[in-house]
């Protein structure tokens, strides 16, 4: 599966300003059976506690129709059925987008009364021709269906209204940003750098559409979500020496010979990688932490740490967030681990005999067993593809 | 005069017994020896897991050639100071 791309996922937002949640929900699924992604937004009628609800029960049920296949028309009718109506207005509102997304690269975008999705391809917006469906019941609401082929490198970006309008009435802005102004800025954020993530454009957006709002406040609530389409960003993790002596040379080749970036976990691992591949490895001084053993620098390795200390390190970080003020070992390994996408790690199996002595402290843990906590923590909470092969 | 060099295992079990103290002697070791040594850290120098128990615990330093077995801050700078009369 080399081949088939991955979907970075970005989103972002910020509450009209004074109400306590959010009145825009954004709801994003992956179905690995089917490689399928599906990501929702959908803005509910006004603001606050009432928009929560019904945005949030729009999302939910739109998910559920979207991912079982059910018929557009139809499945959309039962939502503005169910969807409670504004005694003002007259109209079950909530709008939403949706991104139906198959890894090979075919997508379908749903869309009701959002502003337009923009699809942003080698640096240029691209208009996507769309069809038009409407309900025999809700006379004045119609969904747009647009399909397309996405390719490597490309963006989708969903906003809500909060986005297009910010800035409404102000001097600058009398119509707002809308979604040109939002558009333009996407493109400006890419020329800049072509590799933003998903979750860095998403976030630059939503910035920047409070900035245009009057005292900064925002006049509504703002959301974006992002999908970046690209190439599977890979790390290798070698930790352990394995289980038998003999294997290695098969063990530091994998460092040679892997397509993307490496990291090794442990003295005497790095040892043996120096000694199987001559390569040469010297301590970092820049990495000095009193709690954290040093890294070192190897000519083809990308970070290279102690092992059980750095692991346990990296776990409780995944936990409770990383640390932003330290350079050491470990907080960079849990960068890295958070900045790829699909993590092979292979973990050596021989026992440290010098761990097993009984006045060192509980915390040295047996490598596998925190090794499979990080992983399961990373598939689970980060939704990161993992493979685990122990030698 | 040649530098002393002290070599530091910072492999995990010397490092959890107590390495990373002796390391501060990078950033301040004692005025008369400071300029006199070069710290280096060694990725695990394996002498912990020689299982004919030739060796005590760690953490192991080496100073010059010097081994010192469950190594503190003292003792190293004590070995330093020998060092430096001679």
């Amino acid at each position: 599966m080399n081949d088939s791309l991955f979907i970075e996922i970005g989103t972002a937002q910020r509450q009209k300003h004074g109400e306590d949640c959010f009145g825009d929900t954004i709801f994003s699924k992956k179905i690995p059976e089917e490689r399928r992604i599906i990501s929702i937004l959908s803005d509910g009628l006004g603001s606050g506690v009432k928009a929560n609800i019904l945005s949030s029960m729009t999302t939910r049920m739109a998910m559920k129709f979207v991912e079982s296949n059910m018929e557009l028309s139809r499945s959309s009718e039962i939502m503005m059925d169910a969807l409670p109506i504004c005694q003002i207005r007259k109209i079950s509102y909530a709008t939403f987008s949706v991104v139906d997304t198959e890894l090979n690269g075919k997508t379908r975008v749903f869309e009701m009364d959002n502003p337009p999705f923009m699809l942003i391809r080698n640096g240029k917006p691209v208009n996507i021709r769309y069809r038009e469906i409407s309900s025999a019941k809700w006379k004045n609401r119609t969904i747009n269906i647009s399909q397309m082929t996405n390719q490597e490198e490309d963006r989708i970006i969903l906003i809500s209204d909060g986005v297009s309008q910010a800035g409404l009435g102000n001097r600058q802005y009398p119509l707002g940003w809308q979604r040109q102004g939002c558009l333009n800025f996407a493109l400006e954020q890419i020329r800049k750098n072509p590799h933003i993530s998903a979750h860095d454009l998403a976030n630059a957006i939503v910035k920047e559409a409070i900035s245009k709002e009057v005292d900064h406040k925002a006049g509504d609530d703002i959301s974006c979500v992002v999908l970046y389409f690209r190439r599977p960003r890979k790390l290798l993790v070698l930790t352990g020496p394995p289980f038998e002596e003999k294997r290695d040379k098969e063990f530091a080749e994998l460092v040679a010979d892997y397509d993307g970036k490496t990291v090794i976990c442990g003295g005497t691992t790095a040892n043996i990688v120096e000694r199987e591949l001559c390569l040469k490895c010297e301590i970092d001084k820049t990495s000095f932490d009193l709690k954290i053993p040093m890294c070192s620098n190897m000519e083809g390795v990308d970070l290279v740490t102690e092992g059980i200390l750095t692991l346990t390190d990296v776990y409780r970080m995944l936990k409770e967030g990383i640390d932003t003020d330290k350079n050491n070992g470990a907080t960079r390994l849990a960068k890295m681990l958070l900045e790829s996408d699909k993590i092979d790690f292979v973990v050596g199996t021989k026992i440290n005999i010098a761990h097993q002595d009984p006045n060192l402290p509980m915390e040295l843990e047996i490598r596998r067993n925190i090794v499979k906590k990080i992983f399961r923590n990373l598939q689970d909470k980060y939704l990161k593809e993992i493979s685990v092969r122990y030698i | 005069m040649e530098k002393i060099k002290v070599r530091i295992c910072v492999g995990t079990s010397c490092f959890v017994m107590g390495s990373a103290q002796i390391q501060s002697l990078e950033f301040n070791a004692p005025s008369d020896i400071a300029d006199k040594i070069e710290i280096i850290e060694e990725r695990c120098m394996g002498l912990c897991k020689d299982i004919t128990n030739k060796y005590n615990r760690g953490p192991f330093v080496y100073v010059n050639d010097d081994l010192i077995e469950e190594a503190t801050y003292e003792k190293v700078v004590a070995k330093i100071r020998e060092k430096i009369k001679e």
